[in-house]
């Protein structure tokens, strides 16, 4: 149906006619971060206090709601994009960023007025500690916008998000995979190689680890 | 086209390189190698030596199996909805893009920086077509308000200074910009933020293509990539058919390779993951497989690891001829050692043979590339295709230097021809023996003694040689 490809393809297979087929390596296994759950929570928040996160420890849902109230009057938040899916509904967090006065636009408004929200909420569907990586899948409850247009993004996680290495993490996404791994706010370095944060994605990047019930 | 037709003429090019770029590109590329170096350093040497065998492995797994992968990523990818192209050649590729964007009207491209798209100019195409296509990284944002062209595989922007970008923003933007990076990149993201809710269009290149799954995988930093594949209605991804893996758990491998390689990062900020449509996405995503060459580098045993290459930039940036050089010098799209050996075989060694002799062989590139790509024996390769020509492409370089070249493989062959050879010349000098030095040779010699003079010949090594034997000291067989 196609010539162009039956051409390419016929060429590939010529060239690789006489080839010796390189069988695929055992990989390395990747260094993991030792310790029990609290000491790879506090070795998830070092990484990404490194790469100019800003992370929390958050015990209980009264904790979540002062650290809210304090990043929203911090980061004068009036409007915010909060994920639909099951984690963020039980935690309450719409509601409580209601009680602060903050508007909460729906993800399916027109991109417009989403991108003139302030924040943006989100939990995680993976956490590597060693780099202090967030695996965020895209899916009708989790649009990938609300991790992306506001000017600030929060991102919850829980102890149980943590995974071994990188290849744990990337099992939990890969299954008809739409998904992003966020490390760290927007970055370039592309004038002078001068690090400046915050170019198209967001400027602020807060990673509160919840351990509460 | 006009630009890659003719000769590369690598030398004359590197005496036209302006001083400010030379400055910021040593200084550039410095910084590049320190933090890379510390970002191995972070994560163990022994460790990372032991990736860059996975990952050599990987890559070279993948390409002696593309006849097997290539189909499974299409089947994979048409199953997640996408839509799936096949480009013989850069003109296959540009009219592919062209017609999608007719289809949809599409006036407003935004565009994720991409080398392959350079490659074959596409945005030359999309503006002859009538249609506004914006590079959105900041760099290579930069580099098309200049009017210029990338100089660095992942840091396009590497050969200019902020007062000199400063100076850009004002003329082409109208505006007051002060030369300080993080004001320059907030100009920036003011100006693009608006075009990607404005634009029809998405097109991106890609780092990886996830055979297993029909994936595509793009490693990003500014979030420019994300935008440009998350807003607008249709994204088209260009991608060369070399750059596809087995899976998943290879791209581990490669993952911790890239970012450390590129930029010393451990993790860029963004990996984005897109595998056909989704929902409030893109409503079309289109997959163009671009061959332009790359099946022609497949079919050369000696030079099929130049398709190894993942993109990185760290061979350019430890490069100590591209240090002094700067990027531009190569005269085409793709530069520094990885430059040199793709261009050659991309463009042919009659346009561009010149590169496989814009290195001094050191072989610092080979002990950083992430991937293991043996740069300093394709170049070899490359020269003698160069010189005297092999199965794929006739010989360009003069009659003079090729005859010189078959003399030389004559006379190292036999010793006692290089030995009466030496004697020779020790009479034959004679003439023209001021002292100890020869002050000018006859043509084509004469290019050396025009700059310095050339020591005489003295024929005296084997003799010193036989006679330190003769003394009963030690001597390797």
């Amino acid at each position: 149906m196609d010539s162009a490809r039956d051409t390419i393809l016929n060429r590939v297979s010529g060239a690789l006619r006489d080839v010796a087929r390189q069988p695929l390596p055992i990989l390395p296994d990747e260094p993991r971060v030792s310790g029990d759950s609290t000491a790879r929570v506090a070795a998830t928040l070092a990484a990404i206090d490194y790469v100019s996160g800003k992370t929390r420890r958050v015990k209980n849902k009264v904790e979540l709601q002062n650290a809210l109230a304090e990043l929203v009057s911090a980061e004068r938040v009036k409007k915010a994009l909060v994920w639909e899916n099951r984690e963020l509904r039980e935690l309450g967090i719409a509601e409580m960023l209601s009680q602060l006065d903050v508007e909460i636009v729906s993800p399916s408004e027109d991109k417009r007025a989403l991108a003139l929200c302030d924040l943006g909420v989100t939990s995680t569907d993976a956490v590597l500690p060693q780099t202090g990586t967030l695996a965020l899948r895209t899916t009708p409850e989790q649009a990938e916008i609300v991790s992306l247009l506001p000017r600030v993004h929060l991102a919850i996680f829980r102890p149980t998000d943590l995974r071994a290495d990188l290849r744990e993490t990337l099992m939990q996404i890969k299954d008809r995979a739409h998904a992003v791994l966020i490390t760290g706010p927007s970055r370039t370095a592309d004038i002078e190689k001068t690090l400046a944060l915050g170019v198209h994605g967001p400027k602020e990047f807060y990673a509160w680890s919840f351990e509460g019930e | 086209m006009t630009e890659t037709l003719s000769r590369i003429d690598f030398r004359r090019n590197t005496q036209n390189v302006p001083p400010p770029i030379r400055a910021a590109t040593i200084k550039n590329t410095r910084t590049a190698v320190l933090k890379r170096a510390e970002a191995v350093q972070h994560l163990g040497v022994e460790y990372w030596e032991r990736l860059r065998q996975a990952g050599h492995e990987i890559r070279l797994h993948a390409l002696t199996h593309l006849d097997q992968y290539l189909p499974m990523l299409e089947s994979k990818v048409i199953a997640a909805g996408g839509n799936v192209h096949w480009a013989n050649d850069a003109a296959d590729a540009r009219r592919i893009v062209l017609e999608i964007a007719q289809r949809h009207r599409a006036q407003r491209i935004v565009k994720v920086k991409s080398m392959l798209s350079e490659e074959i100019e596409l945005n030359d195409a999309l503006r002859d077509a009538g249609l506004t296509a914006l590079e959105t990284d900041l760099g290579e944002y930069i580099v098309q308000l200049d009017g210029s062209r990338p100089s660095h595989p992942t840091n396009p922007s590497l050969h200019y200074t902020k007062e000199y970008i400063a100076d850009l923003f004002q003329r082409k933007l109208g505006v007051d910009a002060p030369p300080d990076p993080a004001a320059l990149t907030e100009i920036a993201r003011v100006k693009l933020r608006e075009e990607f809710l404005r634009a029809d269009m998405g097109i991106s290149g890609g780092n990886f293509l996830i055979a297993e799954t029909g994936t595509l995988v793009l490693v990003t930093n500014e979030g420019n990539g994300r935008m440009c594949t998350t807003l607008p209605p249709v994204h088209v991804a260009v991608v060369g058919i070399e750059k596809v893996i087995p899976d998943w758990n290879s791209l581990t491998v490669l993952l911790q390779l890239l970012a450390r390689s590129t930029t010393g990062q451990q993790m860029s900020s963004y990996t984005t993951f897109i595998t056909g449509t989704r929902d409030r996405g893109p409503r079309e995503f289109h997959l163009v497989l671009l061959d332009n060459g790359r099946t022609r580098i497949l079919q050369d045993a000696r030079a099929r690891e130049t398709l190894l290459c993942i993109r990185c930039g760290a061979c350019a940036n430890i490069c100590p001829v591209f240090q002094q050089v700067g990027g531009h010098a190569y005269g085409a799209v793709y530069s520094g050692p990885i430059g040199a050996i793709l261009s050659a075989q991309l463009l042919g060694v009659q346009t561009a043979g010149d590169l496989a002799f814009a290195s001094s062989l050191c072989g610092a590139c080979v002990e950083t590339c992430p991937v293991q790509v043996p740069f300093t024996e394709l170049l070899l390769h490359l020269r003698h295709r160069a010189v005297e020509g092999d199965r794929f492409e006739p010989p360009v370089a003069p009659a003079v230097v090729r005859a010189g070249a078959r003399a030389g493989t004559i006379a190292f062959a036999w010793s006692w021809l290089y030995e009466f050879g030496t004697q020779i010349l020790r009479f034959a000098q004679a003439p023209l023996k001021r002292g100890e030095w020869l002050p000018s040779l006859p043509p084509p010699a004469n290019r050396w003694t025009l700059a310095r003079q050339f020591p005489k010949f003295g024929a005296e090594f084997r003799a010193w040689w036989r006679k330190r034997g003769a003394r009963g000291e030690k001597r390797d067989a």
